[in-house]
C-alpha cells in the first residue's frame, strides 16, 4: 500500500527535494513518490507526511535521512536508451557540430566520458549511436567512450557487458537486433564490437587527484549522481568537470536535474524534451 | 551596411506576403460582435449588463464565452452558467482580453491546414500563458497584453498552411529529415514568411501597432521599435514553448540558450532583473502544464 499525500504536501515535499538535490518531479509523477516514501515512512514511524517532512528538515540538509530518501528514489536503476531526447540532441545536433569544429582543425579524435556509469549501459548506448556513425560523420575518426563509477561491483558488470530483458526494454529493435546476442534465460550478451569501444576505470568524483587527469572531453555525461553531493561538493565535482570539458563540448545532467545554483559559468542550452550545458 | 541591407529584404517579404494575400475572398475575420465589445471597454463608463447584451447578440460568441470560462485554464470554483456571471468572474480587466481570445477561436473555426486548428492552439495559448509568466517574473507592466501577443503572435501561420496546403505540406515533410525552424523553411518555399503574412492580416484587422510589431517581429526581437520588451518576451515564450512539446506536434526542432539570445537581454527591466529566476525548474513546471493546455484546448474544441 502507498502513502497518500496531499496535493500541498506533495509540492512541499517536491520543493524540499529540488533545492536541496535538483531533482524535479512533475505533478504526474505524483504516485511514484507516493509509493516511494511508504517505506521511509514505515521505518521512521513517522506518524504523517507532515512530521517526515520535520524529520527531513532536521539537520538542515544534511540530515541521515535525507540520504536515506534519496537512495529510496533513485534506485531506479539505469538503462540502455533512457533518455531519448538527450541522444536524439547528441546525436542529430551536438554531434556534427562538434565534429565540424574539429574536422577543421584536422584533430579526428572524439572523446565522450559517463561519469557514475554503474553497470555501463549509458556507455554502451552512446558507444552504439556512435558506431552508426562510423561509415559516415565519424569516419576515420578515433572514438574514446570512458565509463567511471566508483563502485567495483557495478564495474565488473559493466566490463562483462551480459544484460537481462528489463535493461533492454527501451532498446530500439534497430540496436538491439544488431548489437545484442540472446540467449536462453533472457540474456543479453553485448557484441564485442560495442564492448571493445568503452574502458571502465573506478573513480571517485570527489577526488581531485585523480579528477583532474580525466582531460579533453567532448562530451561528459554525469546523470543522477550529483544528488548524492551536498551543494559544495557538488560545486567542486561540477567546477572539475567544466575544466575537462572541451570548449566546444557538452556537458549533460540527469532528465530532471539541474545545476541552477551550483555553477554559474555553464550555459544553458536548451532543446525538445531537455537541456544539456556547455562552455 | 548590414541593417539596410535586412531592411530591403524584408520589404521584399512584405511585399511577397502582401501579393498572397491579395485575391484571397475567404480571409477569416473577426466576429464584429467582438470589435463592438471591445470599443465599448474603452469607454471611460462601462456597463457590464450592456456588454452581455451586446454579447448575447452572438449565440456562437455566448456559448464560447461560457465554455472557456469554465475550462481549467480559469477553474471558477462553481461553473458558472450565466454571462453576465462569466463577465463578473473574470472582471473588467480580463475581459478584453478574453474576447479577443474567443473572437479569434471563431474566426479560424473550420481552417484545419497541414497544421490543424487543434494544435495551432496549443501552441498558441501555451506561448500566451508562458508569455504572461515570463511578463510577471520580469516586471512587466501589462501581463494581459503579454499574454494576447503570446496567443496572436503566429496568426501568419494558419493562413500558410491553410491556404497554400501543397506547399505547407512539402515543406513539413522536408523539415522531417533535415530539422530546423519553420520560419527558415517558409522563406525558401514561399519568400516570405508567417511573420509578414500575419502582419497582413492583423492590418486588414486594425490591430494595435503593438500587437502588428509582436507578429511581425517575434522571431527578431532586435527589429522592434514600439515595445521591444513586449515583443522579447513573447519571442522567449516562444522558444520555451517549443522546447516542451507545446510546437505543433514537434515539427520544429529548435535549440537556444538563454545567455546568447538578444530577448532574454532585452527582457530585463530596469530594477527588475531576472538575475533569480531559476530556468530550469520552470521548464519542468511547463511540463506540467502542458497536459493542461491541451486539455484546455480539448474543451474549446469538443463539440465541433
Amino acid at each position: 500500500m502507498s502513502a497518500k499525500i496531499s496535493d500541498k504536501d506533495f509540492e512541499v515535499l517536491r520543493d524540499f527535494i529540488y533545492s536541496h538535490c535538483g531533482i524535479y518531479f512533475h505533478t504526474s509523477k505524483k504516485y511514484f513518490l507516493e509509493s516511494r516514501i511508504t517505506r521511509r515512512l514505515e521505518e521512521t514511524k513517522a506518524a504523517s507526511v507532515t512530521s517526515y517532512l520535520g524529520l527531513l528538515r532536521n539537520g538542515a540538509g544534511k540530515s541521515p535521512e535525507l540520504s536515506k530518501l534519496l537512495d529510496e528514489i533513485t534506485t531506479n536503476e539505469t538503462c540502455f536508451f533512457r533518455s531519448p531526447p538527450q541522444l536524439k540532441a547528441l546525436e542529430t545536433a551536438f554531434l556534427p557540430e562538434i565534429v565540424a569544429a574539429k574536422g577543421k582543425i584536422g584533430f579526428r579524435k572524439l572523446r565522450v566520458w559517463s561519469a557514475g556509469s554503474s553497470s555501463g549501459e549509458e556507455a554502451y548506448t552512446l558507444a552504439m549511436i556512435l558506431l552508426e556513425k562510423r561509415a559516415t560523420l565519424l569516419k576515420d575518426w578515433i572514438i574514446e567512450i570512458v565509463g567511471t563509477d566508483i563502485n567495483e561491483t557495478v564495474l565488473a558488470q559493466a566490463r562483462e557487458g551480459v544484460y537481462n530483458s528489463y535493461a533492454v526494454r527501451n532498446t530500439p529493435e534497430f540496436y538491439l537486433k544488431k548489437y545484442f546476442r540472446e540467449e536462453a534465460g533472457g540474456r543479453y550478451v553485448l557484441s564485442p564490437e560495442v564492448k571493445k569501444l568503452v574502458s571502465f576505470s573506478s573513480l571517485n568524483l570527489y577526488d581531485d587527484a585523480k579528477m583532474v587527469f580525466m582531460k579533453s572531453f567532448d562530451f561528459i555525461l554525469c546523470a543522477n549522481v550529483l544528488i548524492y553531493f551536498d551543494l559544495a561538493s557538488k560545486t567542486k565535482v561540477v567546477q572539475h568537470f567544466y575544466n575537462n570539458l572541451q570548449p566546444y563540448g557538452y556537458f549533460f545532467v540527469g532528465q530532471s536535474e539541474s545545476l541552477h545554483g551550483v555553477n554559474d559559468r555553464f550555459k544553458t542550452v536548451h532543446f525538445p524534451g531537455g537541456f544539456a550545458y556547455k562552455k | 551596411m548590414k541593417g539596410g541591407v535586412e531592411r530591403v529584404e524584408s520589404t521584399a517579404r512584405t511585399e511577397r506576403a502582401i501579393s498572397l494575400i491579395k485575391g484571397m475572398t475567404d480571409l477569416p475575420t473577426i466576429p464584429a460582435v467582438a470589435t463592438r465589445v471591445l470599443s465599448l471597454l474603452d469607454q471611460p463608463e462601462v456597463d457590464i449588463d450592456e456588454i452581455a447584451d451586446l454579447i448575447l447578440t452572438d449565440q456562437v460568441m455566448a456559448a464560447r464565452v461560457l465554455k472557456i470560462v469554465n475550462s481549467p485554464l480559469y477553474r471558477p470554483s462553481q461553473p458558472i452558467t450565466s454571462l453576465k456571471g462569466a463577465l463578473i468572474y473574470l472582471g473588467l480587466r480580463h475581459i478584453r482580453e478574453f474576447i479577443l481570445t474567443c473572437a479569434f477561436i471563431q474566426s479560424f473555426e473550420g481552417k484545419d491546414g497541414v497544421l490543424g486548428v487543434k494544435p495551432f492552439w496549443e501552441h498558441s495559448f501555451g506561448v500566451g500563458i508562458v508569455a504572461r509568466i515570463i511578463a510577471r517574473k520580469a516586471g512587466y507592466r501589462d501581463t494581459e497584453k503579454a499574454y494576447i501577443g503570446g496567443i496572436i503572435h503566429d496568426i501568419g501561420e494558419v493562413f500558410l498552411s491553410y491556404y497554400f496546403r501543397e506547399e505547407f505540406q512539402r515543406l513539413v515533410d522536408r523539415m522531417k529529415e533535415h530539422p530546423h525552424l519553420l520560419v527558415e523553411a517558409e522563406l525558401e518555399e514561399f519568400g516570405t514568411t508567417h511573420c509578414e503574412i500575419g502582419l497582413c492580416m492583423a492590418r486588414e484587422w486594425n490591430f494595435p501597432d503593438d500587437y502588428c510589431e509582436v507578429i511581425s517581429c517575434h522571431h527578431t526581437p532586435l527589429q522592434a521599435t514600439n515595445d521591444p520588451r513586449l515583443v522579447a518576451i513573447v519571442n522567449l515564450a516562444d522558444l520555451f514553448c517549443t522546447v516542451r512539446r507545446l510546437d505543433y506536434g514537434g515539427k520544429e526542432w529548435v535549440r537556444f540558450s538563454l545567455a546568447e539570445e538578444p530577448a532574454w537581454e532585452m527582457v530585463q527591466g530596469e530594477g527588475a532583473g531576472l538575475g533569480d529566476f531559476d530556468v530550469e525548474r520552470f521548464c519542468y513546471e511547463l511540463d506540467d502544464q502542458v497536459e493542461e493546455i491541451r486539455e484546455l484546448v480539448q474543451n474549446i474544441f469538443k463539440d465541433r
